[in-house]
């Protein structure tokens, strides 16, 4: 395998109840990349987000996954964060009577945890996530509010952009964090998203749209049909899938 | 204690000169009554899945002798120890009497409290005959009481600090206490009562409970009734509440302790615009048996009502849910929601939850669900996805599924020693309880 790597998908096949998704699908993230991940509805981009951070109603019947060089999908779902994954969910789940301030912290002392370091206390934390909160545009109340109910849609995006800045992920895969967001939405989840990118960082975004990809500019862009990676281009290809649809590259796939 | 032995404690209780005409009077009714009835069996719908033996055969003396000094001085330590607001205006309850260690005025606001003696209509409209028969353990407390408290709030009156109710057993011997208790709201009248029952106490005793509550029209109550004794005690207790017009009862009932705990609430929407929520937590852990039995009985057109009880049952614990709705046929236009949730946290903990309709009229809004289950797996995997721990996530949302009613009790203080006594009593609690 190649070393220089982060992510290396090889030959992926999964199912769920007995239905193909994914059926060879082959992807390779190298640090510092940002690839962007575009295709028709139900050709699975978000059940591949979902195998990446362990979701396990999801069966991988064949091919592998290396993060950093290891076997990531021997990891529970906790353990793959921990190791630095993190993924923004397309629905962020809902859960009344859980502050957000309970979950970064758990999230944060986690994270600390692996890497011997002290459990965050209550300054430390604040002062952690104070310029994080207003660069994503989120009032200090919202600490004590249980995580993601009674959130707009915006809000719920702009909160998994907040928690991946706290976390501070090697691999963040975003699935389809841009839907649902006004313009100025759009922005801050992209000033969000730039901010972490660094030459040791990577990122998958998933998208429907070429708009996020003004804003976040990505190495590559891959073209996902049929559960398989179909044609991969760099940010042109995004422009001309926004132009054409996605039709012909169906048919040029179909044809081959 | 049987029946008999009973009858010779109460003729010996009712010797004493002090005791009006009325209140002998009710009492030899209710007495009559029980004498009638008996405890409550399983044969009983209503009591299929509680069984009062251990009550029943317990030998608890529903006569105590008045506590001694230094009795009183151990319940005022131990109260000073669980006390939730030392601000707040206070009634102490030891063993079910009013005691002298209050921080109540005589009088406050138009509010005021004091020894039911006489007959006072509109609360004993609420008691008599019919209530003893439905409910023979509030014959045997109205039977037994001595010490029954008024407390009416004047019309016009908005009481926004909490009255704090404090209910402490302090016996050496197993002992059945009684407190009862009175509320009238006048109209446009509004108060905030928490009822307290605490005792650490390792010596069983029993506790009978009876809340009769009167609100006058556009008149808002909120009551909050929140239970932490020692694992050993007992607990029956009824309240019953009548509502005129526009009248609003909220509810707050949180059970954490006791071994056997039955709650039977009545509420009777009695005129247009009535409202009432019921908002319900408890904890069956080891060995523990929790039943909340409600009756809301939609009576007039436009009353509403809003119940939501949640469960958690640990190892070997059991709750019992039974919620009852009845629209009657003049209640046009009636809203009922209920709603009873219960988290399993054991394969050896028990629930029988079982809502029940009548409905007896068109045009009404009612539902109710039920549910018996485990943790939600897609928030387990958003909270494991962050990192966090499986015990962890599984303690956080064990306790956020209790939180999310709790948070509804607007006195913090109520809240505050609930939510953290809950969390303490949860599995792996000192992986996750660091976070609250």
């Amino acid at each position: 395998m190649n070393n220089t790597n982060l992510l290396q998908v090889s030959d992926l096949h999964v199912e769920v109840e007995d239905r193909t998704i994914l059926n060879g699908l082959n992807l390779d993230v190298a640090p510092g990349e940002l690839h962007a991940i575009m295709g028709p509805n139900g050709s699975g981009k978000s059940t591949l987000a979902q195998v990446l951070a362990g979701r396990d109603k999801f069966e991988v019947t064949s091919g592998s996954i290396q993060f950093k060089g290891s076997d990531l999908l021997s990891l529970e779902p906790e353990e793959r964060a921990r190791e630095g994954l993190f993924l923004g969910f397309q629905y962020p789940v809902e859960i009344p009577g859980v502050n957000n301030a309970y979950l970064l912290k758990a999230a944060l002392n986690a994270k600390r945890a692996v890497n011997g370091e002290q459990e965050v206390d209550a300054f430390e934390f604040m002062k952690l996530i104070k310029d994080k909160m207003e660069l994503m545009q989120i009032s200090t109340d919202f600490l004590n509010r249980s995580v993601n109910e009674g959130f707009s849609g915006g809000e719920k995006k702009r909160n998994e952009i907040l928690q991946m800045l706290m976390l501070e992920p090697q691999l963040a895969v975003l699935d389809e964090t841009d839907s649902g967001l006004d313009v100025d939405a759009l922005k801050v989840v992209a000033t969000g998203i730039n901010t972490l990118r660094s030459p040791e960082r990577a990122t998958i975004l998933i998208t429907h749209y070429q708009r996020l990809l003004e804003l976040v500019v990505p190495d590559y862009v891959h073209v996902l049909y049929d559960g398989r990676v179909v044609k991969s281009g760099n940010k042109e290809l995004a422009n001309t899938l926004d132009e054409r649809g996605y039709d012909w590259v169906k048919i040029e796939t179909e044809n081959k | 204690m049987s029946t008999i032995n009973l009858q010779e404690v109460f003729d010996a209780s009712l010797d004493q000169s002090d005791i009006s005409a009325a209140s002998r009077s009710l009492r030899n009714e209710a007495m009559v009554s029980f004498h009638e009835t008996g405890f409550p069996s399983r044969k009983h719908e209503s009591w299929r899945y509680t069984d009062l033996k251990p009550i029943v055969s317990g030998g608890f003396d529903p006569s105590p002798q008045p506590i001694n000094s230094q009795q009183e001085k151990k319940a005022t330590q131990e109260i000073e120890k669980s006390i939730l607001d030392s601000k707040a205006l206070r009634l102490v309850f030891i063993n079910g009497k009013l005691s002298t260690n209050n921080t109540f005025p005589n009088e406050f606001n138009g509010l005021s409290i004091s020894k039911k003696t006489e007959s006072y209509k509109s609360i004993d409209v609420l008691q008599g005959k019919e209530l003893f028969k439905d409910y023979p353990l509030a014959a045997l407390n109205t039977a037994f009481s001595q010490h029954e408290t008024l407390i009416m709030l004047d019309e016009g009156i908005q009481i926004t600090k909490p009255l704090h109710l404090i209910h402490i057993n302090s016996g050496t011997e197993p002992t059945a206490i009684q407190p009862k208790i009175a509320i009238d709201i006048g109209t446009e009248s509004e108060l905030t009562i928490v009822q307290h029952y605490i005792g650490s106490n390792p010596e069983p005793s029993w506790t009978n409970s009876v809340t009769l509550i009167n609100q006058n029209k556009g008149s808002l109550l909120k009551l909050y009734r929140f239970q932490e004794y020692h694992h050993e005690q007992f607990h029956t207790e009824l309240l019953k509440s009548r509502l005129s017009n526009n009248a609003e009862l909220k509810l707050g009932y949180v059970d954490l302790g006791g071994k056997l705990v039955r709650n039977d609430v009545h509420i009777d929407l009695a005129e247009p615009g009535a409202a009432c929520s019921i908002d319900g937590v408890f904890l069956a852990m080891n060995g523990q048996h929790i039943d909340n039995h409600t009756l809301i009985e939609h009576s007039a057109p436009s009353t509403t009502s809003q119940e939501s009880f949640r469960g958690i049952i640990g190892e070997h614990g059991r709750g019992v849910f039974k919620g009852k709705v009845v629209v009657h046929r003049d209640a046009q236009g009636a809203d009922a929601q209920q709603s009873s949730d219960n988290l399993l946290l054991s394969e050896h903990g028990e629930i029988d939850a079982k809502p029940e309709l009548e409905i007896y009229t068109d045009d009404v809004k009612c539902s109710h669900g039920t549910t018996v289950g485990e943790l939600d797996l897609e928030q387990l995997f958003y909270l494991c996805s962050r990192g966090v721990n499986k015990t962890t996530a599984k303690g956080l949302l064990t306790f956020a599924f209790a939180n999310t009613i709790l948070q509804r009790i607007e006195v913090p203080e109520v809240r505050k020693r609930a939510a953290s006594s809950i969390a303490g009593e949860l599995p792996d609690y000192q992986n996750w309880g660091g976070l609250l």
